[in-house]
């Protein structure tokens, strides 16, 4: 007799309760309740159960179960999962195919050629002397210390996926800057891609793609870390002085000309100070990602904590703090260059 | 030397000019409205049923920004349209162009209503007929001084030679050389706004808007751009609608002086007419902290004819200000002068006249209740 049992009762719909009663399988508790021979538990009157789902259920079988609940809705994903595989497959394979791409590419470089590489790199966009002499530095330490193969796999996912958020994230950015109703829409997907924990990311990708595909932590770590620059892009563009947008117009500009000479020009400070946000979130969403196969340092924090293997995990994650600190540093670099060449008077 | 034959040419061709540009002027504005809010058609209806301009923001809380505004713009002329903040100057200049619509009315430039423009032709009346000087300068932070300069030529697909070479002059000319490629912030105020107006003449337009293009710098510099541009535009006979809040400036520059108030027109014409015969308190109370003596001028306290009395002081020039004819008599007040213009005697100026015209006219009409008291 469960403590519900007479609401129903006194309601009259005992008929509709058990008319198609069908006993599902037992719950644990329900189980345990049974191996240990109890029978009815009173339940004393001033301490109800709350009316939950569960509770219900127990007074009346035609009021369905929480874990019915989540496993229709585990039903209802792997229903629609053959038909978004179909339309997503193809659409996401180029992904797969630029991080295996890069990740050959990189791994495969030798490092007498790939180290001055990135020198070279890094010298392009910041000029600074002393910051590739830091950076080389870097880079030789964790190469000393074999960490080399691993950190540049990091640098070859997080290489590709910050180029994935910006080409697709500017445009996002520019098109919400350009329209109040978009950006209204944007918003909350974005308050939400920065909100989820970044392991719910991976539950319904895992069960949308294989496993052994690099594309599922690609499109992981590009949704984590796309939102700084969309946002970042879009407050740019709406910060670019009117007066100067009003200039543009009297002399005739079209929009095109307006948006490539005048506000992307002036929204670039903002622009890149959200490029550098999301190579951080990448950093750290790629370490995440090696749960689910993406390689590089990530691997071998994981298993630092598997194994409780703790110099492993520490030394990885070393790894990991220096190549945030590069890769923070070295955007940075190219922002303040922005900056001084932009400095309003 | 070329400057001074044009010059000359100028002003002896100026009473034709001036009636033919009265005849056809190059922009005119006919009846128009502007009003802010949701459903301005709607508050356009009562407007013109006599609503004010209070009552419209109280009761159906739209902004009456213009009203039935009819503004004729002479070619080669500089108009000023003055006014406090508030007034719509700003609103009203930016009609002529097109950067704001108009609720209702005409925007009629070389006798082609504006209004009808499509994108492409608008695009190409901003290129080509009109350019605009801004009072924050508004230039690109991140060009050099020479891009800025070539803005409208570049913007109109002109090849880099070419605007090169159009920035160039006109940067000399406004006193830039040498800067080229600085870039604006490393300018000066008063340097940024001659590239705003190098950046203007560069487009070779017709019509230069100029929005309280010298407001935002300091007196002696304001004087410096305002006489540069005086002497531009004895050079360039550009047509110019220059919008301020300041007097002084506007009577120092204006040919045809328009004042703005809450929306409307309340007096426009010659700038010394207005000064004389202002048509209501608000523009008397206007007029009443100026220097009267050194913005009156001779031709328009004079008293025409009567030029063969033997009794002459001397001779002094049409165009004097009051403050020159009164150095002249050494503060002599019986003296009468000779009006001469262009060599002939054009009419006799008694001091006397001199004296009363330096009186504004509401406190002069306050006079005779002084004295009785």
């Amino acid at each position: 007799m469960a403590f519900y049992t007479g609401l129903f009762d006194a309601l009259g719909l005992r008929g509709w309760c058990d008319a198609d009663a069908q006993d599902g399988p037992m719950t644990m508790a329900q189980l345990l309740a049974r191996s240990q021979g109890g029978g009815e538990v009173t339940v004393p009157w001033w301490n109800p159960p709350f009316p939950s789902l569960d509770a219900l259920h127990e007074a009346c079988n035609a009021i369905p179960r929480t874990r019915d609940l989540t496993s229709g809705l585990e039903q209802l994903f792997l229903d629609v999962r053959d038909g978004l595989r179909v339309v997503l497959d193809p659409l996401t394979q180029p992904l797969s195919w630029l991080l295996d791409g890069a990740l050959w590419l990189f791994v495969s470089s030798p490092w007498w050629i790939l180290i001055p590489l990135i020198m070279a790199l890094c010298y392009v966009v910041s000029r600074s002397v002393s910051l590739i002499l830091a950076v080389a530095a870097s880079i030789l330490l964790l190469a000393f210390i074999d960490h080399y193969d691993y950190a540049i796999q990091t640098l070859s996912i997080i290489f590709v996926c910050t180029a994935l958020c910006v080409v697709f994230g500017i445009p996002i950015g520019i098109a919400m800057s350009k329209s109040n109703r978009f950006q209204r829409g944007m918003l909350p997907v974005l308050d939400m891609l920065q909100t989820l924990p970044s392991f719910v990311y991976l539950i319904p990708l895992i069960f949308l793609f294989s496993v052994t595909e690099s594309k599922l932590y690609g499109i992981a770590i590009i949704l984590y870390a796309i939102v700084p620059v969309i946002r970042l892009t879009d407050l740019g563009i709406r910060l670019v002085d009117k007066d100067v947008i009003e200039a543009a117009n009297a002399f005739g500009m079209s929009g095109r000309q307006k948006l490539f000479q005048v506000e992307i020009p002036l929204a670039l400070p903002n622009i890149m100070a959200g490029v550098n946000q999301t190579i951080m979130m990448a950093l750290a969403m790629v370490v995440i990602a090696s749960l689910v196969s993406a390689p590089g340092l990530g691997v071998l924090v994981l298993r630092g904590i598997r194994n409780l293997e703790l110099g492993v995990g520490l030394v990885a994650g070393l790894g990991i703090v220096i190549l945030a600190v590069i890769l923070d540093r070295v955007s940075k670099a190219a922002l303040a260059r922005i900056n001084t060449s932009h400095s309003t008077g | 030397m070329t400057m001074t034959a044009a010059a000359s040419l100028a002003t002896t061709a100026d009473p034709d000019a001036e009636t033919s540009a009265r005849a056809t002027p190059k922009i005119s504005i006919r009846n128009l409205y502007k009003i802010f809010g949701e459903t301005p058609v709607e508050a356009l209806g009562h407007v013109r049923q006599g609503v004010g301009k209070v009552e419209l923001l109280e009761r159906f809380n739209h902004v009456l920004g213009l009203s039935d505004i009819n503004v004729d713009i002479a070619r080669g002329q500089i108009t000023v349209i003055m006014g406090l903040s508030g007034s719509g100057k700003s609103t009203l200049i930016r009609h002529l162009n097109r950067l704001i619509d108009p609720t209702a009315g005409e925007v009629r430039v070389d006798d082609e209503d504006i209004l009808t423009y499509g994108e492409q032709a608008l695009r190409r009346l901003r290129q080509k007929q009109m350019s605009m000087v801004f009072q924050k300068f508004a230039l690109l932070p991140h060009r050099t001084v020479m891009q800025n300069a070539g803005l409208s030529l570049h913007v109109g697909g002109e090849g880099q030679d070419v605007m090169e070479k159009e920035a160039r002059r006109w940067l000399d000319r406004v006193g830039l050389k040498g800067y080229e490629q600085h870039y604006p912030h490393q300018l000066s105020g008063g340097m940024q706004q001659r590239v705003g107006i190098a950046r203007a003449l560069t487009s070779n337009s017709e019509i230069m808007l100029m929005d309280e293009a010298f407001s935002a710098l300091d007196p002696l510099i304001r004087t410096d751009m305002q006489d540069l541009l005086l002497e531009l535009q004895q050079e360039l006979h550009k047509t110019i609608v220059f919008i301020t809040h300041d007097l002084d400036e506007a009577l120092k520059l204006a040919d045809h002086l328009v004042i703005l108030k809450d929306g409307y027109v309340v007096q426009q014409g010659e700038p010394q007419g207005i000064l004389l015969n202002p048509a209501d308190p608000y523009i008397e109370d206007f007029v009443s902290d100026i220097n009267r003596a050194r913005v009156l001028r001779v031709r328009s306290v004079m008293a025409p004819g009567d030029i063969t009395r033997a009794d002459l002081a001397g001779e002094i020039d049409h165009n004097a200000t009051l403050e020159d004819v009164i150095a002249a008599s050494g503060g002599e007040t019986t003296h009468s002068y000779r009006v001469m213009k262009e060599g002939r005697p054009v009419g006799v100026l008694r001091m006397a006249d001199l004296v009363k015209a330096l009186v504004p006219r509401a406190a002069s009409g306050q006079g005779p209740r002084t004295g009785a008291g």
